[in-house]
C-alpha cells in the first residue's frame, strides 16, 4: 500500500491549494478528485459565472454605446458560443492546476476517495479500486447546491448553478428562487441576455447577510434594469401548465402566481459528505466540526471549505487549507483570517470585516462614514458613477473594522480595505496615503478623509 | 549677561532636589515671581519662583532628574544671548562639589585598575543620558560612556537603543500601546518578522493585569520612605500607652465649640485640645521636647508642634511654632489651615520645618494604641487613638466613660523610661482635668 504524508480529498480551491503548499513544505502529497480539478469554483461556480458576467457586461456596454457617441446598429449573441468560451476558460484553468500538481510532484488519483478512521483512503474509479495510507488527511469535499423540498419541485425541470452555465437556449422568463450572491449574479447574466428575471427571496431583502445599504442599492439598480424582486415571499408550489411552469407563492400573505419557462434554485449549498459517511468525526449541524487549526475530532484528519460551513467562499477554503497544512508541519497561524466577500453583480458589491451592527454588537464604539461614488471623476468619465464606499471604524483608535464598496470594479478594490485591516493600518494612515487620480479607488481615500472630518470633496 | 537659575537649597538638610516640572519652555519670557519650576525635596514639593526677568534661554535638566543644590539648572537673560551648551559646574557648590570630586577620584582609580563601574553602583552619566536610558528601560551599566572620564552621554544611550533590536509594530498596535501606556519594547510580536499587532498589545495588557502593579518609589513617597527607614534604623524606639478618660475634655470641647466657631469660623476638634495640652505639659518636660543631633541633646525652649497629615501618596508634617503660647482658637485656625495647605501641596518650607515634637492622630479610625515612628531629630512622638465609650471602674462602681489611648514613642538614647512615663502620666492627668490649663 502506497503511503503519503498527506492525502487531500477534493481538488477544489480548498484542496489543491493546500496540496501544493504541503508539497512545497516537503510533504509527500496525494490528491483524490472524483470529477474535474478546480472543484465547484472553477467548473460550476465562480469562474463560469464571471465568464458569462463579462459577456453580459459587453452586451450592456453595446446597449449603452449610444451614450458614448457610438452607434452599434445591429448586434446579436450566441449562447452556444458563449458557453464554448466559458468552457475554454475553464479548461485553461483546469490544465493550469494539473500542471501545478505535476510540477509539485503531487500524485493525482482520479476517483472518489473513501476515508476510514485509520486514515486509509480507498479510491474507486470506474475500472479499479485502490487503497492508500495517509499520515494526515485533508477533507476538502466541497458542497452541492441545496435543493429544498418545495411542493411540486420534483415535477418540474429546474436548474441549479450546476446546470445553468451550460444552457443551450436563453429562456425568455426565469424565476430565481433565492436572492443570495449566486442567484443575483445569474440574474444579472440573464437580465443582460434579455430574459425577464424574477427573484423570489424569503427574507425582507436580497443579500440578507450583507450590508443593508449595499443590498438596497443593488435592489434599486436591478429593478431599474427590469429585474423583478419579490422579498418576504415564500414559494408554495410549482406546477406544469401547457409547456410552462407556474410558480405559486405567498407574498406577504398574498397568493401570487408567476408563469415562467425556467426556474433556478439557488438557496444555498449543502456539504458533500461522499466518502466520509463512515468516518467518526463530529459534526456541527450539517457541517464537519473543526478547531481553529481545521482539525476535526479525529486526530490527523482536517477539514476545510464548504464542508465546514463558514463563508463558503473559494478564498476562505484556500486559506483554511493552508492553515491546516501549517498545523501539520508545525507553523503557528496566530492571526484570524480577514475574509473579503465579493458579489459580481451590476454594480458589484465587495465587503470585508464587520458590518456596522456586528461591530456595535462586538462592543466597539463605531463610527461609520459613507461616501458616494456619484461625483468621482474616473467613474463619471467611464459612465460608471454608481455606488458608494463605506468605512466602519472604531472611534478611539480609528481601527478599520469593516469596509463596504458598491460600484463598478469594487471587487478589485476591496483588497485595499483588507490590506489596511490585515496590516492594522487605521483610518489616519488610509487618509495619509496618496491615491492616484483619477481612479474610482480615490473614493476610499475620500471616505477616510470624511470619516476624520477632513475630506476634500465630502464631509 | 544671562543670569543663572540655581537648584535652591530649601532646608539645612536638603542636598538634592528632584525636578518635577518646568512651567516655562525655552524661549518663553519669565517675570519676577512667576513660578518657573517645581521641585521635590526630601520633605516637600514646591514651586520655585523666578528671581529674574527675561527669556528662559536654556534648561539643562529634565523631569525626574535629581540635581544637587546650588547647581545651575537654567539661564534667564536677553533673547538670543549665548549660554553654555552644557550645565556649568558652578563655583559655589561647596558641598556637592566635594562629593563630585571624591566620586570622580574613586572612579578614576577604578578605571585605572580596570575595574568596571558594574562593581560599584555609581555610573557616571549626564542627566539626559539617564533620561533616555530610563525612557528606553536600558541599564546604564551596560553602556560604555564616551564622555570625559567615561561619563555616559545621551548619544551613547541613543546608540545602544538603536542597537537593540528594532521592534516592528502595526500603526494600530502603536496607538493602543500609547493609549494604554505600554512600552512596545516589552511586547512580544507574533506577526510577520515578529511585528507587534493589536492582539499582542492587548494580550500583553491582559497578561500583565494578572501581575501586581509596580509603582516606582519616587517623589514624596521616596522621601517618606527614606525618612522612616532612617528613623526606624537609627532610633531605639520605646512606646508607652495609657488610657485617658476624656469626659471633661469633651465637656470643655462642647463649651468652647460655639465660641471658637463664632470667633474663627473653624470647629474646635480634639486634636487642638490634645495639642494645647501637650504643648503645656511639654513645658515642664524639656527632655521630651528635645532634638538629638549627632552627639548632642538639644533641649528646646519653645514647643514647635508637628502635626502628621496624610496626603495623597505620603505623609507631611507641618509645624505650629510656639504652640505653648497659642490659645485654642489660634491653634484651631492654624491646624485647619496648615492641614488644608498640606493636602493641597501649598506648604512653604518654613511651615514644614523646625518641629520639636510631633502628634500623629489616627482617632478618626477604629484605632486605639499604636507605635508611632519618631520624626527625627525629635526625640518623641505622640500617637492619638479614637475616643470610645468603655466601661471603667470609678471608685467601686462600673461606669461608661469616653476613653482614648495615647501612645508615646520616645528615643531611648535621649530619654529614659521614667521621665517619658512621667510626661505621659502628666499629659493624661491634664487631659482628664483640662481646666488645669487655665491655672
Amino acid at each position: 500500500m502506497k503511503s503519503f504524508d498527506l492525502v487531500v480529498i477534493g481538488g477544489g480551491p480548498g484542496g489543491y491549494a493546500a496540496a501544493i503548499r504541503a508539497a512545497k513544505l516537503g510533504l509527500s502529497v496525494a490528491l483524490v478528485e472524483g470529477r474535474e480539478l478546480g472543484g465547484t469554483c472553477l467548473n460550476r461556480g465562480c469562474i463560469p459565472s464571471k465568464t458569462l458576467l463579462k459577456h453580459a457586461e459587453v452586451i450592456e456596454q453595446i446597449k449603452e454605446s449610444k451614450t458614448y457617441g457610438i452607434t452599434v446598429n445591429d448586434f446579436s449573441f450566441s449562447i452556444d458560443a458563449m458557453v464554448n468560451r466559458k468552457n475554454k476558460v475553464v479548461n485553461q484553468l483546469r490544465n493550469g492546476i494539473k500542471g501545478l500538481l505535476r510540477q509539485n510532484k503531487i500524485t493525482l488519483f482520479n476517483g472518489y476517495g473513501t476515508v476510514a478512521d485509520d486514515k486509509t483512503v480507498t479510491i474507486s474509479s470506474v475500472n479499479e479500486t485502490q487503497k492508500i495510507q495517509a499520515k494526515n488527511v485533508l477533507l476538502a469535499n466541497g458542497s452541492t447546491p441545496f435543493v429544498p423540498e418545495l411542493p411540486g419541485l420534483d415535477t418540474i425541470s429546474y436548474h441549479t448553478s450546476d446546470t445553468i452555465f451550460d444552457l443551450k437556449e436563453v429562456p425568455s422568463h426565469m424565476v430565481i428562487v433565492g436572492g443570495g450572491a449566486i442567484g443575483l449574479e445569474i440574474a444579472c447574466i440573464f437580465n443582460s441576455l434579455d430574459t425577464t428575471v424574477e427573484i423570489v427571496e424569503m427574507a425582507d431583502r436580497i443579500l440578507p447577510n450583507e450590508d443593508a445599504d449595499a443590498s438596497d442599492y443593488l435592489a434599486s439598480q436591478l429593478e431599474k434594469n427590469g429585474v423583478v424582486i419579490h422579498t418576504n415571499t415564500k414559494i408554495t408550489g410549482f406546477r406544469n401548465s401547457d409547456g410552462h411552469i407556474i410558480v405559486d407563492m405567498d407574498k406577504q400573505g398574498k397568493q401570487q402566481t408567476i408563469e415562467t419557462d425556467s426556474v433556478l434554485v439557488s438557496v444555498g449549498r449543502t456539504p458533500n459528505l461522499t466518502g466520509i459517511e463512515k468516518l467518526s468525526v463530529q459534526f456541527d449541524g450539517k457541517f464537519v466540526k473543526v478547531d481553529k487549526n481545521m482539525g476535526t475530532s479525529a486526530p490527523g484528519i482536517y477539514a476545510v471549505g464548504d464542508l465546514i460551513g463558514g463563508y463558503q467562499l473559494a478564498h476562505a477554503a484556500s486559506d483554511e487549507g493552508i492553515r491546516a497544512i501549517n498545523h501539520i508541519v508545525g507553523i503557528a497561524t496566530n492571526k484570524e483570517a480577514i475574509i473579503p466577500r465579493c458579489v459580481y453583480t451590476f454594480p458589484e458589491i465587495a465587503s470585508v470585516g464587520l458590518s456596522e451592527s456586528d461591530a456595535k454588537e462586538a462592543g466597539y464604539a463605531v463610527k461609520v462614514k459613507k461616501v458616494d461614488i456619484a461625483a468621482n471623476g474616473k467613474a463619471i468619465a467611464s459612465g460608471e458613477n454608481r455606488g458608494f464606499m463605506k468605512i466602519i471604524a472604531e472611534e478611539k483608535y480609528g481601527e478599520i473594522l469593516g469596509v463596504v464598496m458598491v460600484g463598478s470594479h469594487v471587487t478589485e478594490m476591496i483588497s485595499q480595505g483588507t490590506s489596511f485591516m490585515h496590516l492594522e493600518g487605521t483610518v489616519e494612515e488610509l487618509e495619509n496615503m496618496v491615491f492616484p487620480h483619477p481612479t474610482i479607488s480615490e473614493s476610499l481615500f475620500e471616505t477616510a478623509g470624511a470619516w476624520l472630518g477632513k475630506g476634500i470633496h465630502y464631509s | 549677561m544671562a543670569k543663572e537659575v540655581f537648584m535652591p537649597k530649601l532646608s539645612s538638610t536638603m542636598e538634592v532636589g528632584t525636578l518635577l516640572q518646568w512651567f516655562k519652555e525655552e524661549g518663553e519670557s519669565v517675570e519676577i515671581g512667576e513660578p518657573l519650576f517645581e521641585i521635590m525635596t526630601d520633605k516637600i514639593n514646591i514651586e520655585v519662583e523666578s528671581y529674574e526677568e527675561g527669556t528662559l534661554l536654556k534648561k539643562y535638566y529634565q523631569l525626574d532628574d535629581e540635581i544637587p543644590v546650588n547647581t545651575v539648572i537654567a539661564y534667564i537673560g536677553e533673547e538670543s544671548e549665548a549660554v553654555p551648551k552644557d550645565p556649568p559646574v558652578g563655583n559655589d557648590q561647596e558641598g556637592s562639589m566635594e562629593e563630585r570630586e571624591s566620586s570622580s577620584t574613586t572612579e578614576a582609580t577604578e578605571t585605572e585598575s580596570n575595574v568596571k563601574e558594574s562593581q560599584s553602583n555609581k555610573v557616571r552619566a549626564t542627566p539626559s543620558a539617564r533620561r533616555v536610558a530610563r525612557e528606553n528601560e536600558i541599564s546604564l551599566h551596560s553602556i560604555q560612556g564616551s564622555g570625559p572620564k567615561g561619563r555616559i552621554q545621551e548619544q551613547d544611550v541613543a546608540e545602544m537603543v538603536s542597537q537593540t533590536e528594532t521592534k516592528l509594530s502595526t500603526p494600530l498596535a502603536e496607538k493602543i500601546a500609547k493609549d494604554k501606556g505600554i512600552n512596545l519594547h516589552n511586547v512580544q510580536g507574533t506577526g510577520s518578522r515578529n511585528k507587534i499587532t493589536k492582539a499582542d498589545v492587548i494580550g500583553h495588557d491582559t497578561a500583565s493585569s494578572d501581575e501586581p502593579e509596580r509603582i516606582q518609589l519616587k517623589g514624596l513617597r521616596k522621601a517618606v520612605a527614606a525618612k522612616m527607614l532612617e528613623s526606624a534604623r537609627s532610633i531605639p524606639h520605646v512606646t508607652l500607652t495609657t488610657d485617658v478618660d476624656m469626659t471633661k475634655a469633651m465637656e470643655m470641647r462642647q463649651a468652647l465649640l460655639p465660641i471658637i466657631e463664632e470667633q474663627t469660623g473653624y470647629r474646635l476638634s480634639y486634636t487642638e485640645i490634645i495639642m494645647k495640652t501637650t504643648a503645656h505639659v511639654l513645658g515642664s518636660h524639656p527632655y521630651v521636647n528635645a532634638s538629638l543631633i549627632e552627639n548632642e541633646i538639644i533641649l528646646n525652649k519653645s514647643v514647635h508642634l508637628g502635626l502628621a497629615v496624610a496626603v495623597e501618596n505620603g505623609l507631611i508634617v507641618p509645624s505650629i511654632q510656639h504652640a505653648e503660647a497659642k490659645g485654642l482658637a489660634e491653634l484651631t485656625v492654624m491646624s485647619k489651615t496648615l492641614g488644608k495647605k498640606a493636602r493641597n501641596n501649598q506648604l512653604t518650607p518654613e511651615e514644614m520645618s523646625g518641629s520639636t515634637f510631633t502628634i500623629s492622630n489616627l482617632g478618626m479610625y477604629a484605632i486605639d494604641g499604636f507605635t508611632p515612628i519618631i520624626n527625627p531629630p525629635e526625640t518623641a512622638i505622640l500617637g492619638v487613638g479614637r475616643i470610645v465609650r468603655k466601661p471603667v471602674a470609678i471608685d467601686n462602681a462600673m461606669e461608661i466613660r469616653p476613653m482614648m489611648v495615647l501612645s508615646l514613642s520616645f528615643d531611648h538614647r535621649a530619654i529614659d523610661g521614667a521621665p517619658a512615663a512621667a510626661f505621659l502620666t502628666e499629659l493624661k492627668e491634664c487631659l482628664e482635668s483640662p481646666y488645669g490649663l487655665l491655672v
